[in-house]
């Protein structure tokens, strides 16, 4: 009877060895490998007009300290901070009482958010395009209200790259903060209120601090891609501004530089496993709520 | 036996994934032209002109970037493809890694139409592998209302003029060279300290900066956004096309060529329907409508005079064009493209 069991378990696990082989497989075909690949490739050395020569070394890296390329990543971070610092702004009040609305509402506001999503997200920035452009929308209002004279000119500013990263994130900051509120615990505000804490305290002693993985999975959705969305900065900065994504993008399509792209890729990914890495230490999770 | 059935699905659905990397079987045999290359390249009643007179049918794949197609071009081991239309540079590493076959120029018969202005040139000196298939120019466009300015070179950008008012194209290559014409140096310079010179020139060039970009630079000068642009010839085209009174310069520094070439890949399955093809495009009449709709240089000398006078302006080279007054932008040394990305992107940096 035991020996049968035994024998039962063997073949249950050669059956899941089977079942989950393919995705195993799958895994490291289309996620280990390449990455793999572009670690090597990072370490390699350019050939003179095109493609790669097998030989080693740490000139893509070093290369990453030259003034030039260190001062995109600061600017890269510094748009990224500052793109954050306004999602958050925006988006945590609105995922907050989004989460606080009657039942009813609730489902036809989270579609709101999420309808956007239904267009491709560059269809989306070409409607950015129209609003900014000279005697666009946004300039035929201004004039019409008399607050400005003459056409601003706001497209392929700092400024509309901004507005436009913000209008790109911001439903990732809703629903990770509205994901996060909706499952709180209400009654520790009410034992906050009720030992005395005004509705300020008690937000930000209690409700902040339970909320605080969900706000945190939204930085970290906003943060991280603000870094690399090059297609914003192209179309709406009208690729003025140089972020580390288009640094990539360029060395890749113009310069043929494959190995410096594949080391600033690396240094991108570290700087994102370093996000995840905070973002453990401050909610002490262990997973990324919603990403993973 | 529920067992068995999931695990044969399983191995079905694993199947399924590799099936998409299976080699797509071309049609080889000999009544198919697989042409291959940017889409929109041709008229389609060319093509249908084509397929109609000789009974050959035209597959027609694109690609966007030269590398996707020299790396494509190298996975297939030069076979594949019949015919591929493809820019200077990349040409010059396709002869070099042997992936193009020589032209039997005995089968096509109009191979004395080519103007001989786009022959010789640095990736195929004795014209032995391609035929060329338009060209463009880099000129500077600007809207006369808004410019008091006479504008009569690249030089001329730098005048405060143009200050935030001014679209170019994002080709490192293409806008640091224009620093360097200025001061009287090759595209194609490798020598480090010229270079570096042309940045510094370049950097003050950033508060004119108003747009770089590749694709429709002529939208945001006719619709005002900027008031003038560099810009690559089929862009010029369309531009003067929705608004004549626009003013085209040709830089007095000297013009940055561009060409593009057809050339048929060392081991394709129907290399004399290549040439057929070739020979057809080579009649000035078809010529003639195939530049037309694509909106770049004419490169058959012989269809010149069919071009409609719409169009003379900036598809044919004016009369009094001199070959020495143009330079290829061709391949320069690792070092120096580097040292040009680097300032490329500084450049950026200093424009916002």
């Amino acid at each position: 009877m035991k020996n049968k069991n035994v024998r039962l378990l063997r073949r249950e696990r050669g059956a899941n060895a089977v079942l989950l082989g393919p995705m195993y497989l799958f895994t490291v075909i289309f996620l280990v490998g390449p990455f793999v690949y572009m670690i090597v490739l990072s370490f390699l050395s350019r050939a003179e007009t095109w493609g790669v020569v097998n030989e080693f070394t740490l000139r893509n890296y070093l290369k990453i300290f030259e003034p030039t390329y260190l001062s995109t990543f600061w600017e890269s971070i510094k748009l990224a901070f500052l793109v954050t610092a306004l999602v958050i702004l925006a988006g945590y009040p609105f995922g907050y009482f989004m989460a606080k609305l009657p039942a009813k509402w609730r489902g036809p506001v989270l579609m709101l958010v999420t309808i956007p999503f239904w267009t491709s997200s560059l269809m989306r920035l070409y409607g950015w395009i129209v609003i900014f452009r000279a005697n666009g929308l946004l300039d035929k209002f201004l004039m019409a209200l008399r607050l400005s004279g003459e056409p601003l000119k706001l497209l392929y500013t700092y400024p509309a790259v901004v507005v436009g990263m913000i209008y790109a994130l911001l439903p990732f900051m809703i629903l990770s903060v509205y994901s996060s509120v909706e499952k709180m615990d209400w009654t520790l505000v009410e034992a906050a209120r009720d030992l005395g804490a005004g509705p300020v305290k008690a937000f930000f002693t209690v409700t902040l601090k339970c909320t605080m993985p969900g706000l945190m999975t939204g930085v970290i959705l906003t943060f991280v891609p603000s870094m690399a969305l090059f297609f914003i900065a192209d179309i709406l900065g009208g690729n003025k501004i140089a972020l580390i994504g288009n640094v990539i993008q360029d060395q890749l399509m113009k310069v043929h530089d494959w190995p410096f792209a594949a080391a600033l890729s690396v240094i991108l990914m570290l700087m994102t496993t370093l996000m995840i890495f905070l973002y453990r230490k401050i909610t002490g999770s262990k997973d990324v709520e919603g990403i993973v | 036996m529920k067992r068995i059935v999931s695990i044969c699905l399983v191995l079905a659905m694993a199947l399924l994934l590799f099936a998409g990397c299976s080699d797509g079987e071309k049609e080889k045999t000999g009544g198919t032209l697989n042409l291959y290359t940017w889409a929109e390249m041709f008229d389609p009643d060319v093509l249908a002109g084509f397929e109609e007179e000789t009974g050959i049918k035209i597959n027609y794949t694109n690609f966007d970037y030269d590398e996707t197609m020299l790396a494509r071009l190298e996975a297939a081991e030069g076979g594949d493809y019949d015919l591929v239309i493809a820019d200077d540079y990349i040409i010059e590493t396709v002869i070099a890694e042997g992936l193009a076959q020589k032209l039997d120029k005995s089968k096509i018969e109009n191979y004395g139409n080519i103007n001989p202005i786009y022959q010789g040139q640095f990736y195929d000196p004795a014209d032995e592998y391609t035929v060329p298939y338009g060209a463009g120019v880099q000129t500077i466009v600007y809207n006369p209302d808004k410019i008091q300015i006479d504008v009569k070179g690249y030089g001329d950008l730098w005048d405060a003029a143009f200050e935030k008012d001014l679209a170019i194209i994002a080709n490192y290559r293409v806008i640091v060279g224009m620093a360097e014409k200025v001061l009287g140096y090759s595209y194609n310079t490798n020598d480090l300290d010229q270079i570096d010179e042309a940045g510094e020139l370049l950097y003050k060039l950033a508060p004119n900066i108003r747009l770089i970009k590749d694709d429709n630079v002529q939208d945001d000068l006719v619709s005002g956004e900027v008031d003038a642009a560099v810009m690559y010839t089929s862009q010029v085209t369309m531009a003067k096309l929705a608004d004549p009174s626009l003013k085209v310069v040709y830089p007095e520094e000297g013009i940055g060529f561009g060409i593009m070439g057809m050339f048929i890949p060392s081991k394709a399955p129907n290399a004399d329907a290549a040439l057929a093809f070739m020979d057809y495009i080579l009649r000035p009449e078809v010529s003639k409508a195939s530049f037309e709709y694509l909106g770049y240089y004419c490169t058959t000398k012989a269809a010149d005079d069919l071009i409609s006078d719409e169009y003379k302006e900036f598809l044919v080279l004016p009369s009094d064009f001199k070959a020495e007054d143009m330079e290829m932008i061709g391949n320069i040394s690792a070092e120096a493209a580097e040292k040009q990305d680097a300032i490329w992107t500084r450049f950026k940096d200093l424009c916002e």
